[in-house]
């Protein structure tokens, strides 16, 4: 009984910790710019993989973990500003052009970097709680993601580029005429976005084996979190990332990994039928 | 019997109250005016008629019955129809195919063809019948639309600042035409800011202040009423406005 | 002043603003072309006829998505979830039923209907739920990719229908080719990939795209475009925009059930990664770079693209692959409208320069 709870709440957080990591990204780039990034799964791999390569040059894999972030933001900024920002006010068409990005990026690493890469054992062993053992490592991504969306609140709500950021994607315009570099800001928000997405990748790297397409089982689940969510990360997502990632682990322990996977996508279409706007829909609008 | 009447009509959004237990009549071959300054809930109340809002709470009735429920394009049906602010045409389309897709309703083959020449003729649009919507000047695109909205030939015509952005003469031609569609048994309700194309057209004017109806009365009457002048020169918003 | 016959009024609608090519050099260019593709076959081998036809059977799924995104303005990424439906229920019909007295032809029409069907459900929940733009094409990927994990996972004996094993990743095979029941004779036309089946699916092809000529330039496809242009606009002239967005996906998503049949008749086979989510990218691709608010352009742009990448697929699928991802993006930035209406487009733009500037 103990170790059914137990074996619960650990694919429970698990399940939310991976959808909040997979999805903050995606959240930041659609929530505060209105963009659909089909690349999503492609910037996690381009993380997991420089992530990887890193560590296998003798880094630590925090060190590593972060290079592979940076690395995903930097595409991401590059991406921006020669693709995306051409895009913006056309959603149908940033669906289009993401996902060739993705086409070109998946099967552009397959051509370079062949079928897969070495891959990384899973650090930090694991904890004996009951009468089954679990992987430290997930416990540690748990509290990552915690600590990343603590990060992001900070980030948006106290510091001046966060503020800036957010005056910026609600009213252009205006910021521009208060003398705030848009574009600048744009171009960075996309970044962090990116880098985010790197981050997971990084942070899974050590659990997955690495091939070009891993992005695909990622990105369903981001999109799945963020649609459910809405617009907004910290009212949207997490408690988006939250009550799927029982979903999942629900289904999961009753049925399995498929019935899992499915139970997510009806739920995403279910809610988007009742909430259009996400949870934050709601949310926000009953605080007003 | 009224044509359109709102009973205790109201509107919230989150806190803000938008519409606030607004009782309104519209009689029949009324051209009816509703000023007000920004954010007095004009825009809204159209909405609320047309069926894009859903009132908080409150009926509309039209011509004896309530359409509080009924979605918009029954209630379009029904013969009501709008010309919105911004000019709600079909930029991508040509001006022909603006004025069939409104026609092609009730007409059809060569009666149709016929009504649209009529309807080109009518606007002064007959030269750019093949032009792309969005290419015409902006009068000309507000005339489109006002054209599109009274093919439907509806009882009740609502106007959302049909002069915004026209020369005074384009105003004054605007004026004409919606007299002349008043005697065709047309009522219009507009929302309008241009004092000169409201003294020029309306029989009836309502002020709408903070969602509720401030006052109602002729033109004159409202012209002389120094509390309509007050809402407006106390929030800094000129009462001729061109 | 009576009115005119109804064909002649059909006939009338075959030109008109939602269609590219009018006059008679386009309907004489065009019926050349068809006396090319009828006779071509007779010129070549037996693999490449049964290759054409292969081409032709994706069509009827482009031109599917044409109407519902060209021309209604929804984004739709479901057409490949219709296309397994149909593939599936076509094989479960024949394998338990077998393929006498013309059955397969029926079968064909009731797995198309089936798609209808599904089809008109699943757009009566997001039509008349408002459901539109991002938030369509993520529920209709979502119901993509649930189909296709579900079927992917039938591989036990105990996922059947009647005689007819789902059989998981591998998919159902071993279902009888279409075959037309000859009057006056004992053997049956048994439409194999080759010469019969070539002229079967190009008759099909030209009456369809006729008959979808029809649909646009009717008052159906005039309002059909009014909505993608302005819905709003078009509610307040009076339209139930749901009810007509509803038709628009209910006959695309049963033009891809048909390409669904087709496909699996041709190579008697249907798997579940003919719904999965590179096989959904791929009609977004064809129309989009083709010209999606044109159905002369998605035909052309459709047989063109598959041509290419079946040629590209020779040096790998992962080039092909990169190149279609370019194709995207390219298109995406430098001719939305798609390239081969770009193309179109391209005398009018440089001989008739300035005559007509977008305001």
């Amino acid at each position: 009984m103990f170790d059914a709870i137990v074996g619960f709440l650990y694919q429970f957080g698990d399940a939310s910790a991976f959808l909040v990591l997979c999805a903050s990204g995606l959240a930041i780039i659609f929530g505060m710019m209105g963009v659909i990034n089909l690349a999503h799964g492609e910037f996690i791999m381009a993380g997991a993989y420089m992530t990887v390569t890193v560590a296998k040059l003798g880094a630590p894999l925090p060190l590593a973990i972060v290079c592979g972030a940076l690395f995903a933001g930097l595409i991401g900024i590059l991406l921006e500003r020669f693709v995306i920002r051409h895009l913006y006010g056309r959603p149908l068409d940033t669906i289009v052009a993401t996902w060739g990005i993705s086409l070109i990026a998946s099967q552009g690493t397959l051509i370079l970097l062949g079928p897969s890469l070495a891959d990384i054992s899973t650090p930090l062993g694991s904890v004996q709680i009951g009468s089954l053992s679990y992987s430290v490592y997930r416990f540690v991504l748990m509290a990552t993601a915690a600590a990343i969306l603590a990060g992001l609140y900070l980030l948006f709500n106290f510091t001046r580029f966060g503020v800036l950021a957010r005056a910026t994607i609600q009213v252009p315009h205006m910021a521009e005429a208060l003398g705030v570099n848009t574009r600048f800001i744009y171009s960075l928000t996309f970044g962090i976005g990116a880098a985010l997405a790197g981050a997971t990748g990084g942070l899974y790297a050590p659990t997955m084996t690495l091939v070009p397409t891993m992005g695909a089982q990622f990105i369903t689940e981001a999109f799945v979190t963020v649609v459910t969510g809405g617009g907004d990360v910290f009212v949207g997502t997490a408690p988006a990332g939250v009550i799927l990632g029982f979903i999942r682990a629900a289904m999961t322990t009753w049925e399995g990994q498929l019935a899992g996977q499915i139970g997510l996508l009806i739920a995403v279409i279910i809610v988007i039928r009742v909430l259009p706007r996400g949870i934050s829909g709601l949310i926000l609008r009953e605080r007003t | 019997m009224a044509l359109l009447e709102t009973r205790k009509l109201n509107k919230r959004f989150g806190g803000l109250q938008v519409t606030a237990d607004v009782d309104f009549v519209l009689e029949p071959g009324e051209l009816h005016c509703l000023i007000g300054p920004n954010g007095a809930g004009k825009s809204t109340l159209f909405r609320l008629i047309l069926g894009e809002y859903q009132p908080t709470s409150g009926q509309i009735f039209y011509d004896g019955s309530d359409i509080t429920q009924l979605e918009s394009h029954d209630r379009i049906r029904r013969g009501i129809s709008v010309k919105f602010q911004v000019p709600g045409i079909f930029k991508a389309l040509s001006v022909s195919q603006n004025l069939e897709i409104a026609l092609q309703h009730h007409l059809e083959g060569l009666g149709l063809r016929e009504e649209i020449e009529r309807h080109l003729d009518f606007l002064n649009l007959t030269a750019d019948a093949g032009q792309l919507a969005g290419n015409l000047s902006h009068g000309q695109k507000q005339w489109l639309e006002i054209g599109m909205a009274t093919s439907l030939r509806p009882k009740l015509l609502l106007l959302d600042e049909p002069t915004a952005g026209m020369s005074p003469e384009e105003t004054h031609a605007t004026g004409e035409m919606v007299r002349a569609l008043q005697t065709d048994g047309m009522t219009v309700l507009a929302v309008e800011h241009d004092m000169n194309f409201v003294r020029q057209i309306a029989t009836r004017v309502t002020v709408l202040h903070f969602g509720k109806i401030f006052a109602q009365g002729s033109i004159d009457e409202i012209m002389a009423d120094d509390r309509v002048a007050e809402i407006y020169l106390g929030h800094g918003h000129g009462a001729h406005h061109a | 002043m009576g009115r005119r016959s109804f064909f002649l009024r059909l006939a009338s609608r075959l030109e008109g603003p939602q269609t590219l090519g009018r006059g008679w050099r386009f309907w004489v260019g065009a019926a050349v072309v068809l006396a090319l593709a009828s006779a071509y076959p007779l010129v070549t081998d037996s693999y490449t006829v049964g290759n054409t036809v292969y081409f032709f059977n994706w069509v009827f799924m482009a031109l599917g998505l044409c109407v519902i995104w060209g021309y209604g303005g929804a984004l739709s990424f479901g057409q490949t979830a219709f296309f397994g439906i149909a593939g599936y229920a076509y094989g479960v019909i024949t394998l338990n039923w077998g393929a006498d007295y013309g059955l397969t032809l029926w079968a064909t029409l009731a797995a198309v209907a089936l798609s209808a069907i599904v089809a008109a459900v699943l757009g009566y929940f997001l039509f008349f739920g408002r459901i539109s733009g991002v938030f369509l094409g993520i529920v209709t990927l979502a119901v993509t990719l649930v189909l296709e994990r579900f079927m992917a996972q039938t591989a036990g004996p105990e996922w059947h229908i009647g005689a007819a094993r789902l059989n998981g990743f591998n998919g159902m095979n071993g279902m009888p080719n279409l075959t037309v029941p000859w009057p006056g004779d004992n053997d049956p036309l048994v439409l194999a990939p080759d010469l019969p089946l070539y002229y079967f699916v190009l008759a099909l092809l030209v009456i369809i795209y006729l008959a979808l000529r029809i649909l646009v330039n009717s008052s159906f496809g005039n309002v059909l475009v009014a909505i993608r242009e302005n819905s709003e606009r078009a509610t307040m002239l009076g339209y139930d925009v749901r009810k007509y967005q509803l038709a628009a996906f209910v006959i695309g998503s049963s033009l891809a059930g048909l390409s669904g049949v087709l496909y699996t008749t041709w190579g008697q086979y249907i798997t579940p990664s003919s719904m999965g989510i590179t096989a959904a990218a791929l009609p977004i691709v064809w129309v989009a770079v083709g010209g999606r608010s044109d159905l002369t352009a998605t035909l052309l742009g459709t047989i063109l693209l598959i041509g290419g990448f079946q040629a590209l697929t020779v040096y790998g699928s992962q080039y092909a692959l990169v190149v279609m991802g370019l194709l995207l993006v390219v298109t995406v930035l430098l001719a939305p409208e798609g390239l081969i209406l770009a193309l179109a487009y391209l005398p009018q733009r440089v001989f008739r320069r300035g005559a007509r500037d977008p305001a």
